[in-house]
């Protein structure tokens, strides 16, 4: 049994020698700007990882050469992605963009230890001079589908497949629920939290636990697969979701997406990282950034209710109207916004409480 | 000619030296073509997979801080795998471990003193031990095949560890976020290494190793172990308790898994949540039966997985290669190691004459 | 002699140091029974190997009808005419006769269930197709072997100590069955240690010892003496007439014990009786599969009862039905299991490890670790004591010959200086020098006033050593027989039920 331990002694010499075979590569002339994407989920034709990885493509085509874009996919949360992470920023990368909360606390101390480093960092709370927690205003997005699916809703029913009970995701199943009622004071809304971004099977079965409710408009909320999506098509039923367009999954059934295009926050932090002027705040973007939108809309949706859609949207991006637009009656029938005010952005990121209409409760 | 596999005599030592050099020289050469067809330049993804882990001191005391839980655990789980009892849910006890020691940081976040990180890890054994009383108690009790047991308890201790983050052990003030409280500093394992996230339970790991050793090899429980994984019907004709080893195997493993388990949040984690593992109780038994289940080979084998790990990473950072390509490269690693060990103890026969006598 | 059907020269195949078969020459002629005779590690199922083409020899030429071949595997044996009939079945009990017979020959199983009867009524091999394996007697299987061989159509049937595995009464109808098949010009290579049987079948012998030929007679023109004296090297040690001690107490009682086993195919017992006393020898005889290791494993405590039936089985003086084999071989009760390999020993493991198997309460540890000084002596003395032929202590239990490993395992056993010693088919594959040396051991044993109590399936061995013979018939123990007055016929009926249920 020596053996093996000398086996293995020898395996690394090996792996020393032919190391030292092929190392010492030459560095190049110019050092173009190194930017690294941390991605928790493969990175697919679809959902979260693939719109973040395409908000990359214009700053990449607007500096060429100048920069040099690594995506690092489907990285675990944890020790994985905080070496990842240092690994990213040792190798020369000037720019991290952190793709998921749980990279918070890694990010957060590369930061700290490296002010030379602009991090920014997907839905978190945490600021520093170098770093940006960066988020998307799905609600916005979310309140125009809950009027669309009010409409082509016959139940009254309406379920929500969400990853997690976080703030950005109950705003954007409570604007949902107030679009909806907006349409139809009775709807209800059943959530089903999967505590997943992306675990095909089980949001697939989400879906149809749903379905079989009763509910005849999903929103897959946050799933970074096509698989409700998918699900729903095939059951007969009207389903969105966030991010980036899964009409080829459900070319019947798709009543539109809340698209995210991160491109223009992504191209001016750059800009200001190479200017040096770069300075870390909380980006909250939505309709008036140009960073949601929603696309492919269903035809299926009547013309009476789509120009209501058109003309909130309009009210939306001029900052005339907000979803959280008081009277609203919070789930356990307490007030939640008294009538004539709205809620800000920082009550907005906090939000923990779901609207009346929701019928599951918050998970404890 | 017919070609075909002939047992060796006795174990070939000049295979055995030649077989990793093989393996490694087989696995570039196959994954050559696919870094070429894919654009990537062969020379750094090499460089970033087999050099950069040793390259460096950064470098190589992540490999250590990987092959800590891999290490421990895979000791653990090869007592029983020589005893043929099989526990593969180490990953269940793992997590277990790491719930059982956040309790303390939890539940007394202001709480200070020295006495804290050593009573989470020997908490966090216990849970792991305790993980595996439910499979020990069924195999002898009820003859429940342990394999889909642990199994079957992993898929438990995910949900209860959901149930925490989302539920009770939820941060108060982190946005409902699945994760703990960030641990105080008393409640994190003293860093061995200064400088890296090397930490005291590395030394516990080797300790570990240590005592599989001095176990396995020379105590007479190791012996019964063996006996019994070897020849059952020898073990009980010398009246070996089956019971005994079935319940030792799983409590030595669910020992050693929830201390790995313990030491990885209070390690490099920092906090309990939803990602403590990333599959180590899986991963750990291929380094037990790539160390042979051996002590001393599973101290080779667990560096060696944690250096291909590591490696990995590094490749997809340094040289721009796709996650799947590099499991790709590491399977290839895997798959053609055990195809050279094969030729340790075997040759091959090229349907030669009844004369062919060498060996 | 007419040319030679099969004919080996020089045949040689090492295995690393040792020889097993040096120049072997080996003429087997058509129309023959043709015996190799020789004593366990002699290199007799070497030969046997290097002929079926499951090993290569190192050097030495094969010759078919007089054209040379080269046999690579076993299903080259077979096409040449060749076929073996190994010692142990390699039948599937769960399934019946044509079933398995179907796995290896082609063929749909009415015309398969057709021939199977036909060459029964040819060649006295009589078998009902469709029974299940598990419900056959152990010289039903064997037929079914041999069918499943004559399917085939052999020239040469090799059979691998085929008549070591059958009771008295059956071995004539192989005996018959073997002429038969001769005269109908399939010859047999028949591999034997057994003299007598050499002597009333084969028309040839050839004799090997340490892997080398001593001797090529026909065995009726020689007497046993010599054949023996040609295999072992030397004079048969006298055959033992032991006298009859007077025996002390009681130290091993089972009185009524029913007990229905878990294995589906097990022999369930019905109130079997015995009574052993310090100083004698029993002897328990049958045809193997009555009971036999159902009743070692109750008395070795392999299989245990509830606390409750503890007196069930009385050791010493003390009830021990509920107690583990630890603790019986605590009490001084020491077994030698009828399987040494996998039961008896540890194949991979060292004789030194071996003998910790058992013999570890003999100053072999220290706080929980192993005293390999202790153990390596130990198993030293017990290679030397017993005449065990191996490199020494180190050397695994798996590469030594069935009759070696029994020699040790008998030596460790007596070793622990039981008070009551068991042992199950003590001679069981071993060669004629060390079976007498294992049964004057047993008398000896015996005369020392140890409690000795022996299974066996060799009528001839248990009137050699036995005070008194019980015999076991479908889970019944027969009332003990008078070992020195008992005639072997009567014994012969009793172990085929022939006299009704005895008590």
């Amino acid at each position: 049994m020596n053996m093996i331990a000398r086996r293995t002694f020898l395996q690394t010499s090996a792996l020393a020698a032919v190391a030292a075979a092929i190392g010492a590569r030459g560095a190049s002339a110019q050092e173009p700007l190194g930017i690294a994407l941390v991605l928790p989920s493969p990175l697919g034709d679809v959902g979260w990882s693939h719109t973040l990885a395409a908000g990359l493509d214009p700053v990449k085509a607007a500096y060429g050469d100048a920069v040099k874009i690594t995506l690092l996919e489907n990285i675990a949360e944890g020790p994985d992605a905080d070496r990842i992470m240092n690994k990213a920023v040792a190798d020369g990368n000037k720019v991290l963009i952190a793709g998921s909360f749980g990279y918070q606390n890694g990010a957060m101390q590369i930061a700290k230890r490296d002010p030379s480093v602009t991090v920014l960092h997907a839905s978190g709370f945490m600021v520093a001079p170098n770093f940006s927690p960066f988020a998307a205003k799905y609600f916005q997005g979310t309140y125009l589908l809950g009027m669309a699916a009010a409409a082509l809703s016959k139940t009254g029913k309406l379920g929500s497949v969400s990853a997690f009970a976080i703030p950005e995701l109950i705003t954007s199943v409570n604007a949902f629920t107030l679009g909806a009622q907006a349409v139809n004071p009775d709807v209800e809304v059943s959530v089903v939290w999967v505590n997943t971004w992306f675990d095909p099977a089980k949001e697939q079965e989400a879906a149809k636990a749903l379905i079989a409710q009763g509910c005849d408009v999903i929103f897959s909320n946050a799933q970074d697969t096509p698989s409700v999506i998918a699900a729903c098509e095939e059951a007969g039923v009207y389903a969105f979701n966030l991010n980036s367009s899964m009409k080829s999954y459900a070319p019947t059934r798709y009543l539109g997406c809340v698209a995210t295009d991160w491109s223009p926050f992504f191209k001016a932090s750059v800009d200001a990282h190479l200017a040096g002027n770069f300075v870390g705040a909380n980006a909250f973007l939505g309709v008036a950034d140009q960073v949601v939108e929603v696309v492919d809309w269903s035809p299926d949706i009547p013309a009476d209710i789509m120009a209501r859609i058109t003309e909130t949207e309009a009210k939306i991006a001029d900052g005339s109207f907000t979803p959280f637009t008081g009277p609203i009656t919070k789930a356990d029938d307490s007030e939640g916004v008294a009538a004539g005010a709205s809620m800000g952005d920082a009550e907005i990121v906090a939000m923990d409480w779901h609207v009346k209409g929701v019928v599951t409760p918050l998970p404890q | 000619m017919t070609l075909r596999l002939v047992r060796r005599e006795k174990a070939s030592t000049r295979m055995a030296v030649l077989a990793p050099l093989l393996a490694l020289l087989a696995a570039m050469v196959l994954n050559l073509l696919l870094f070429l067809a894919m654009g990537k330049d062969p020379a750094a993804v090499f460089h970033a997979m087999l050099l950069e882990p040793f390259s460096s001191w950064a470098g190589f005391s992540e490999v250590l801080l990987k092959m800590g839980p891999l290490l421990l655990i895979a000791q653990g789980l090869a007592i029983g795998f020589r005893a043929k009892v099989f526990n593969i849910g180490a990953e269940g006890q793992f997590i277990l471990g790491a719930i059982f020691a956040s309790a303390i940081p939890v539940y007394f976040p202001q709480a200070t003193g020295a006495w804290i990180w050593p009573a989470m890890l020997v908490l966090g054994a216990l849970g792991g031990a305790l993980w595996a009383v439910v499979p020990a108690f069924w195999r002898v009790r009820l003859n429940a095949n342990e394999i889909l047991v642990t199994l079957m308890m992993s898929l438990i201790a995910i949900q209860v560890l959901n149930y925490l983050l989302l539920g009770p052990w939820k941060d108060p003030m982190g946005f409902n976020f699945p994760q703990s409280v960030m641990f105080q500093y008393d409640a994190m394992i003293p860093i061995l290494l200064p400088g890296t996230r090397v930490n005291v339970s590395l030394l516990i790991a080797l300790f570990s190793a240590l005592l599989a050793w001095a176990y396995m090899q020379r105590s007479f429980g190791g012996y019964q172990f063996l006996v019994g994984g070897l020849a059952p019907k020898a073990a009980t004709y010398a009246g070996f308790s089956e019971a005994r080893a079935i319940w030792l195997s799983l409590l030595i493993g669910g020992f050693a898994a929830g201390l790995a388990g313990a030491a990885e949040v209070a390690g490099p984690i920092g906090q309990l949540q939803r990602s403590i593992s990333t599959g180590y109780g899986y991963a750990a038994i291929i380094v037990a039966y790539l160390g042979g289940l051996h002590p001393v080979g599973i101290v080779a084998s667990s560096l060696f997985m944690a250096a291909l790990y590591i490696g990995g990473d590094n490749a997809m950072v340094s040289a721009d290669l796709p996650v799947a390509a590099v499991r790709v490269f590491q399977g290839t690693l895997l798959v053609c190691y055990l195809a050279a060990v094969t030729f340790v103890r075997f040759r091959l026969d090229f349907g030669a004459s009844v004369e062919g006598g060498r060996v | 002699m007419s040319a030679p059907l099969l004919s080996l020269r020089g045949m040689t195949k090492g295995y690393g140091p040792v020889k097993a078969n040096q120049a072997i020459d080996l003429d087997v002629a058509p129309n023959s029974i043709h015996a190799i005779l020789g004593e366990n590690g002699a290199g007799k199922s070497t030969l046997m190997k290097l002929i079926y083409g499951v090993e290569a020899p190192d050097a030495g030429e094969v010759f078919w009808n007089g054209a040379p071949v080269h046999l690579h595997s076993p299903g080259e044996a077979r096409r040449l005419g060749i076929g073996m009939v190994f010692q142990h079945f390699s039948l599937f009990e769960t399934l019946t006769v044509v079933e398995n017979i179907s796995l290896i020959v082609a063929g749909t199983k009415a015309t398969l269930a057709a021939r199977i009867r036909e060459l029964g009524r040819d060649f006295g091999l009589e078998v009902d197709p469709f029974a299940e394996v598990h419900a056959l007697s152990v010289g039903e299987r064997q037929r079914v072997e041999i069918i499943r061989c004559l399917m085939t159509e052999p020239k040469l049937l090799i059979l691998d100590e085929p008549t070591s595995v059958l009771p008295p009464q059956a071995v004539g109808l192989l005996f018959e069955t073997l002429r038969r098949l001769r005269d109908r010009g399939v010859s047999i290579l028949f591999i034997s240690h057994k003299l007598d049987e050499i002597q009333a079948i084969c028309d040839r012998a050839t004799i090997l010892r340490a892997g080398r030929v001593t001797g090529n007679v026909d065995p009726r023109e020689h007497d046993a003496h010599d054949l023996a004296r040609m295999m072992i090297g030397r004079d048969m040690p006298p055959p033992l007439h032991p006298d009859p001690v007077e025996p002390g107490e009681v130290r091993l009682e089972l009185s009524g014990l029913d007990h229905a086993p878990d294995d589906p195919f097990g022999v369930a017992l019905q109130g079997v009786s015995l009574s052993l006393r310090a100083g004698e020898v029993l002897g328990i005889a049958g045809i193997s599969g009555n009971g036999q290791s159902e009743l070692s494993r109750l008395i070795s405590g392999e299989v245990r009862l509830s606390e409750a039936r503890r007196d069930d089985v009385r050791m010493l003086g003390q009830g021990v039905g509920h107690l583990g084999p630890g603790a019986r071989r605590a009490l001084g009760f020491a077994f030698v299991p009828e399987e040494r390999l996998g039961r008896g020993a540890v194949p991979e493991m060292t004789l030194s490890d071996n003998s910790l198997l058992t013999a570890h309460g003999q100053g072999m540890l220290r706080r929980g670790f192993i005293d390999r000084v202790r153990e390596a002596e130990f198993t030293a003395a017990c290679i030397r004591d017993f005449d065990v032929r191996t490199p020494g202590p180190e050397a695994e239990a798996g590469a030594l010959s069935g009759g070696n490993l029994q020699k040790f395992i008998m030596g460790r056993e007596i070793s622990l200086r039981p008070k009551v010693l068991f042992v199950a088919q003590p001679t069981w594959g071993v060669d004629v020098g060390a079976a007498a040396a294992i049964r004057q051991r047993l008398v000896a044993m015996r005369n020392e006033g140890v409690a000795v109590l022996v299974i066996s399936e060799e009528l001839e061995e248990l009137f050699e050593v036995c005070d008194r013979i019980q015999v076991m018939h479908k889970g019944h123990l027969s009332a003990s027989l008078d070992a020195r007055t008992t005639r072997a016929e009567e014994i012969g009926r009793l172990m085929i039920g022939a006299d009704g249920v005895a008590a």
